[in-house]
């Protein structure tokens, strides 16, 4: 499905990826760990071309793209076949919710306002929002937000759905609604990459868990090899640091 | 003061003023009008980093920014006439020495506010979060329409109250427009004081109606903002 | 009619040696109408009875007379009633020995003061609430706090617009022109009502008014690379869109840029 190879990334001198290759097969849910400044969410905007990879190819589908040569035509490919869920929702502030999930649907898939609509409250319904079509951004919880965000997404039907710590701008209380809906989901069978610092969620729901660190792959796994019996040193000492800290959320 | 100020006079001399604002008002309309599109441009000039325009654009608005509006009007009416004055007498017949000052002040006016408003606009849609923009684009979008959408629709909440105050800012500019001659409302109660050597009724009557129809404006362009303003974000 | 360089220079150097009047109008009301405009700021924002409805009333009031306006009033008004009050005063003075120029420092203080008030009042409600009562908890008094803890504050958020409000003041100091005072614009025509060379005069004033809002600007780059370094880490965050929103909050001030 999505094979991405010797990507790098440098901001500056500062070079934040160094070498990433992953594979993500159809249907797969691939949940990337890490700390923060590993990388993960960097290489998670590269393939949406959020940010501009220095180096690499991605196998997107049937299509073999260069980040060095990527052309306008190849960068609307892959967004309009995948889709991209923010760390701060990133709904769009001038529209409503319905408005924000039709905006793809009209504008890019080009269809008529009347399915537009219809879709997009299928969507939102699904989401459990059936309450909330007309209210603004700004008019609802953060958790309420990151719902729209992932209706948004999905009803595009994307081939993809990119996953950018989706909980971590969440008060504590409204992450479990969110990680609900995502394994909800990750159950559809739609393909699936999440960045996430959310354990127990990448233990019950991961296909494959990928550790990064400093720019580079560490490990990767099933979620019982790597959180059971991690191979590498670096792995085993971010995990056992999240894991001493886990129970202090619960304050 | 009450041997200086005369009522009578002031009723007498005040509807003569005001019947002169046409001139004024003409001149906040052709001025604000022009001096948007330039705006437009000026800001996505500074937006895309095109190097060698970018530094141009940068040189007029600090020239803009950095000189009195008096003086660049002055070198509108003196200047524009020796470099173009030509070109404009054999190509379309027009001697532009004969042209009205009033268009020399508009030009003035549109230039300057292509800096002042091109600075607003770009501080506007540079404010919106770059997530937006990324957003956009994750469901597809072009940079075309990613722009138009949404960016755009947004930036304008931003720029109503700034373009307000710009508005009324040239209303009160257009006080400056009698220094060429031209007939307004402070040029108007001027010549009235010389036809009748009371002069300080004609400037009341001006003060009256730049404090009054300056409010009127910013009280207008608070309604709106407050319309704008009451749904989202 | 040619753009004669020669006649440009002479009217650089008048301008130049004209400058001094035009940069003393601008500094001194400066100076001036950020002192009577902070006193007037903090008393809005206390909401001292009576005192506070009237400033707020006068200042929406004044802001609605343009600066030219107020100076072609001002010296109306001291003309005609000049004769009369030094009849009384028994002040023996003709009114042409008398430098019109106090009029300007009176138009330009009364502007700036209501501009620079409203400014220093956004700065006041820039400063955390919990500042006060951090003062206080640890027993200062309301002119302690405001003294070591929150004028300190106010600074950083108020540079970026004073900046702006300077070379504003610089440009509205042209306006006095109109009641015959040799500033920068005035002292460069001179030449060019000898030569009937007035684009070369009016350039020369630009160029000359360009030079010190330049200069102007440079020395506010620096000062605000040296104050507010407490909460460098903030504007790292969101430096962009506060630093736009600012720049937008700062056009404000165009009304009185003349």
């Amino acid at each position: 499905m999505i094979e991405l190879k010797g990507v790098k990334k440098s901001f500056g001198k500062h070079e934040v990826l160094k070498d990433v290759s992953i594979k993500v097969e159809e249907g797969e849910v691939v949940v990337i760990l890490g700390a923060s400044g590993s990388g993960k969410t960097t290489f998670l905007r590269c393939i949406n071309f959020l940010e501009k990879a220095d180096e690499g190819t991605m196998q997107f589908g049937d299509k073999t793209i260069d980040f060095k040569t990527a052309k306008k035509n190849e960068i609307l490919h892959v967004r309009r076949h995948s889709a991209f869920v923010f760390q701060n929702y990133g709904l769009f502030a001038n529209k409503t919710a319905l408005q924000n999930v039709m905006e793809g649907l009209t504008q890019v898939q080009k269809k008529s306002k009347a399915e537009a609509e219809k879709i997009a409250k299928e969507t939102l319904d699904w989401v459990g929002l059936s309450d909330r079509y007309d209210y603004y951004p700004s008019q609802l919880s953060g958790g309420q937000q990151q719902r729209v965000g992932i209706a948004r997404a999905i009803a595009l039907k994307p081939e993809v759905i990119l996953f950018d710590e989706p909980t971590s701008a969440l008060d504590p209380e409204l992450v479990g609604e969110v990680l609900d809906l995502i394994k909800k989901v990750a159950q559809m069978g739609i393909t699936m990459l999440v960045v996430t610092h959310e354990m127990s969620f990448a233990q019950d729901v991961a296909d494959k868990v990928i550790f990064m660190d400093a720019g580079v792959v560490v490990e990767e796994g099933k979620p019982d090899e790597i959180f059971v019996n991690p191979k590498e040193e670096r792995t085993r000492q971010f995990l056992s640091r999240i894991i001493s800290l886990e129970p202090m959320y619960n304050i | 003061m009450g041997s200086y100020f005369d009522f009578e006079r002031f009723l007498f001399v005040f509807p003569k003023v005001i019947s002169c604002i046409g001139v004024n008002l003409q001149i906040v309309a052709v001025s604000m009008f022009f001096g948007t599109i330039l705006a437009v441009f000026v800001a996505l000039a500074r937006l895309k980093p095109i190097p060698v325009l970018r530094e141009i654009i940068s040189v007029y608005i600090s020239f803009m920014r950095g000189t009195p509006l008096l003086v660049q009007m002055m070198i509108a009416y003196y200047g524009i006439p020796l470099l173009l004055s030509d070109v404009f007498l054999n190509v379309f017949g027009i001697n532009l020495n004969r042209l009205d000052s009033v268009i020399f002040v508009e030009i003035a006016i549109v230039l300057n506010e292509g800096a002042f408003l091109g600075e607003i606009f770009r501080g506007a849609i540079s404010a919106i979060p770059a997530v937006q923009k990324e957003a956009a684009y994750s469901i597809g979008m072009t940079g075309a329409q990613s722009f138009f959408r949404i960016v755009l629709p947004q930036s304008f909440k931003l720029i109503i109250p700034a373009y307000g105050i710009d508005l009324v800012g040239v209303f009160q500019n257009t006080s400056l427009v009698f220094t060429l001659g031209i007939v307004d409302l402070l040029g108007k109660a001027k010549t009235l004081g010389a036809a009748t050597g009371h002069t300080l009724e004609g400037y009341i009557s001006a003060t009256i109606i730049y404090i009054a129809l300056s409010l009127i404006l910013k009280g207008f362009f608070l309604t709106v903002e407050r319309k704008v303003y009451s749904y989202g974000v | 009619m040619v753009f004669k360089i020669s006649a440009f220079l002479e009217s650089f150097l008048s301008a130049i040696k004209y400058a001094h009047v035009t940069i003393e109008l601008t500094a001194i009301s400066f100076v001036i109408s950020l002192f009577l405009g902070l006193i007037i700021a903090t008393i809005r924002h206390f909401k001292v009875k009576v005192l506070s409805q009237i400033f707020a009333a006068f200042i929406t009031i004044y802001m609605g007379l343009p600066m030219m306006v107020a100076i072609v009033l001002y010296n109306l008004i001291f003309m005609t009633c000049y004769p009369d009050i030094a009849l009384k005063l028994h002040i023996n003075i003709p009114i042409s020995e008398i430098n019109p120029i106090f009029i300007g420092y009176f138009a330009l203080i009364m502007g700036y003061t209501c501009i620079l008030s409203e400014s220093i009042r956004g700065a006041y409600r820039g400063v955390a609430n919990v500042q006060f009562e951090a003062g206080y908890s640890i027993g200062m008094t309301k002119l302690q706090t405001l003294r070591r803890i929150i004028l300190p504050q106010m600074v950083p958020i108020l540079l970026p617009g004073m900046q702006n409000s300077l070379i504003g003041l610089l440009k509205a100091s042209n306006l006095v022109s109109a009641i015959s005072i040799i500033e920068i614009m005035n002292g460069a025509l001179l030449p060019s009502v000898r030569y009937y060379s007035y684009l070369e005069g009016y350039v020369a004033a630009a160029l000359v008014y360009w030079i010190i809002g330049a200069t102007i600007e440079i020395l506010a780059h620096y000062l605000e690379g040296r104050v507010g370094n407490y909460n460098k880490k903030s504007e790292y965050k969101t430096g962009r869109t506060e630093e736009s929103i600012d720049r937008i909050k700062r056009s404000e001030e165009k009304l009185w840029q003349a």
